[in-house]
């Protein structure tokens, strides 16, 4: 199937937000989801955007039974390593259910990887849930390695009342 | 001791921040991984684009290090993205020199950059820690962080260079 990889612009906000939804209901946890498509334009496309995506797009006769051609779609932006310097971080990566088994998330990966690179970056991090095993198995095959499996690096977090007392001096 | 002062990372203490980073790399057993050098920190955290923020603790010549520093401790961070939640402040590294451990200045590092994760209007502060590193797990868990890893199953995943040219031209 003919489908293009093209950076995100403006308009597009409304199906990433869609597809967000889409992709967080997979993983069990849409009633998590706050941020609104006004809040992925603004924090997206002002003059210092906090992330940029990708968009995976198929031609009109091939939309999805809702009419969508925007089937795709990953958010990435730069982050920093203390041992290596310039990385790229892949926050989301997706494909609808409709349009999977066509390349379409390996080119998505491919296209944050050359921007990483031309960027200067020398590694893409990203997170995968431990039950996703169709995921695991996706990366594992791209060369990935699991540093949390592999190092025991724990992901960790401090939001919300713990970020506003540790803020406010309290223990 | 009493006194000492955190402030922004300045061009001036590349030297001191790359001494830093090697220290907490040693105590990870990983001090073969840094390659970075003065001349990436310098291009990447105080150009027009910074890559990401240091605070930097500062103690007056009287109370040097017994190898003649001022500059003892260091927090390095960037702001990242979660389509869900929006803004998050990513601690990258952050570390006290053993012999100045025990005056608060770790709390007060963190204290100050969680006041900025809520002043910028980041929902959460992220970052990793080792699960055999007990000292540390405990000092975040008692500011109120959470195991993500642990709690939702989120493993971290890394894909090198080398890999990434390869997946990259595969295209």
């Amino acid at each position: 199937m003919d489908f293009t990889i093209r950076a995100a612009t403006l308009e597009d906000c409304k199906d990433i937000s869609r597809m967000i939804l889409e992709l967080a209901e997979y993983e069990k946890v849409s009633d998590q989801v706050k941020i609104t498509q006004r809040d992925l334009e603004q924090d997206g496309f002002s003059k210092n955007p906090f992330f940029h995506g990708i968009i995976a797009e198929v031609p009109e006769h091939h939309k999805s039974r809702e009419g969508h051609t925007k089937v795709g779609y990953s958010l990435y932006f730069y982050t920093y390593s203390s041992w290596k310097g310039r990385a790229v971080y892949m926050e989301d990566l997706y494909v609808m259910p409709e349009f999977r088994g066509k390349d379409m998330g390996k080119a998505l990966m491919s296209k944050v990887s050359q921007l990483g690179l031309a960027a200067g970056c020398t590694q893409l991090n990203f997170t995968v849930l431990d039950w996703n095993k169709s995921s695991l198995d996706f990366y594992l095959k791209q060369g990935c390695w699991d540093v949390t499996s592999d190092l025991g690096y724990h992901c960790m977090h401090c939001e919300g009342d713990a970020l506003e007392h540790l803020a406010q001096g309290d223990l | 001791m009493a006194s000492f002062i955190l402030r922004k990372a300045e061009p001036k203490d590349v030297s001191d921040i790359l001494r830093l980073i090697k220290e907490l790399a040693k105590f990870e057993e990983m001090e073969d991984q840094v390659i970075l050098t003065e001349k990436d920190l310098l291009e990447d955290g105080f150009g027009d684009h910074p890559f990401y923020h240091c605070i930097v603790a500062d103690v007056p010549k009287q109370h040097q290090s017994a190898d003649s520093h001022v500059i003892i401790g260091f927090a390095m961070y960037y702001f990242t993205y979660d389509p869900w939640i929006g803004k998050l402040l990513y601690l990258e590294d952050f570390y006290v020199m053993k012999e100045f451990r025990g005056f608060g200045i770790g709390s007060e590092i963190l204290k100050k950059l969680s006041q900025m994760a809520v002043r910028t209007r980041c929902s959460s502060m992220h970052f990793i820690v080792a699960e055999w590193n007990k000292p540390s797990i405990d000092f975040y868990k008692r500011r109120g962080a959470s195991d993500l890893s642990l709690e939702e199953g989120w493993r971290l995943f890394k894909i090198d260079k080398q890999n990434l040219l390869k997946m990259t031209n595969e295209e």
